[in-house]
């Protein structure tokens, strides 16, 4: 879902995502796993990817979400909030110290 | 360094080479293109780093030894392929292949084992019963199975002549339903939302 949701605003390339997820969550997803997910995302028609010719002289692999993509994620960001809800709910004593 | 001097680094050319000579089963232009997409994430990293030798050393650990990248790659090409597939020689490799990845793979291989294992015994069954017509299911003291007694008389055989139609179905449905179990679990894998019940399951653990 993090990776889903770290493409939902804009095209970006490996790097960018790990950094939008350590940056916007602080989730550290280590290089080795990242790609292979995102292979196998793209073979499951989630995200779709072209290379670009970078300014910095080497092409760059750039990802965004597909219409099933943005689906997905959008179903699955809802799920996450009502679930992340109840629990606020049920911890919410424990935090107040009641 | 300059990105012309990073994109022929020796280290980075090394690890390339042995990616590509263990990317086994991918197709030959997915290949190029996880080699293409690796040597630019080293690149990418190491480029504005001020020491680029130490951000490749780092990056080339981040990424794990070009074997178990590779591997990682493998299997999740294996997977999608496996998971629409009705080949129980495929499954049961695939799960050999997941099985390294984590429990889930863990449970999935045992349950290859035990379904394919079965399917399998019941099958050499059928087989082997016209020449060893002693071969039955049998029960008694000698326990109970699909066994060759070695005392007929104290033991009971419990389908007759029926023993090749009944063990064929039974080797048929072990190996039909375990199939079906090992693609659905492949296809579980998907990022997926889960149900009312499954968050309400979900909760009441966390309750708990």
């Amino acid at each position: 879902m993090a990776i889903l949701a770290s493409l939902w605003q804009s095209r970006l390339y490996g790097l960018e995502i790990l950094r939008a997820l350590s940056e916007k969550s602080e989730l550290d997803v280590a290089e080795g796993t990242l790609y292979p997910i995102l292979s196998r995302l793209k073979g499951e028609g989630l995200l779709d990817s072209e290379w670009v010719e970078a300014e910095a002289g080497h092409p760059r692999k750039y990802y965004w979400l597909t219409a099933p993509g943005r689906r997905r994620a959008r179903e699955m960001a809802g799920a996450w909030n009502e679930f992340a809800d109840k629990l606020t709910s049920l911890v919410q004593p424990v935090v107040g110290g009641k | 360094m300059t990105t012309t001097s990073l994109l022929s680094n020796v280290r980075i050319e090394k690890y390339l080479t042995r990616l590509q000579s263990s990317l086994r089963g991918v197709a030959e232009d997915d290949k190029q293109d996880i080699l293409r997409e690796i040597r630019a994430h080293i690149v990418d990293s190491a480029e504005h780093a001020p020491d680029p030798q130490s951000a490749i050393d780092r990056t080339l650990r981040l990424l794990g030894t070009p074997e178990e990248l590779a591997s990682r790659y493998s299997t999740e090409c294996q997977l999608r392929r496996a998971s629409s597939s009705f080949s129980p020689w495929l499954l049961f490799r695939t799960c050999w292949n997941w099985a390294q990845l984590g429990i889930k793979g863990t449970l999935a291989f045992f349950l290859a084992l035990f379904g394919y294992g079965m399917a399998l015994g019941c099958t050499v069954s059928v087989f082997i019963k016209p020449f060893v017509p002693k071969l039955g299911l049998w029960t008694g003291p000698e326990g109970f199975g699909i066994i060759i007694p070695d005392h007929a008389d104290r033991m009971h055989e419990l389908l007759g002549s029926y023993f090749i139609p009944v063990i064929a179905v039974i080797g048929f449905v072990f190996a039909i339903a375990t199939t079906q179990i090992l693609r659905w679990m492949m296809r579980q894998r998907t990022p997926r939302v889960a149900s009312t019940a499954e968050r309400s399951s979900q909760l009441a653990q966390v309750q708990n």
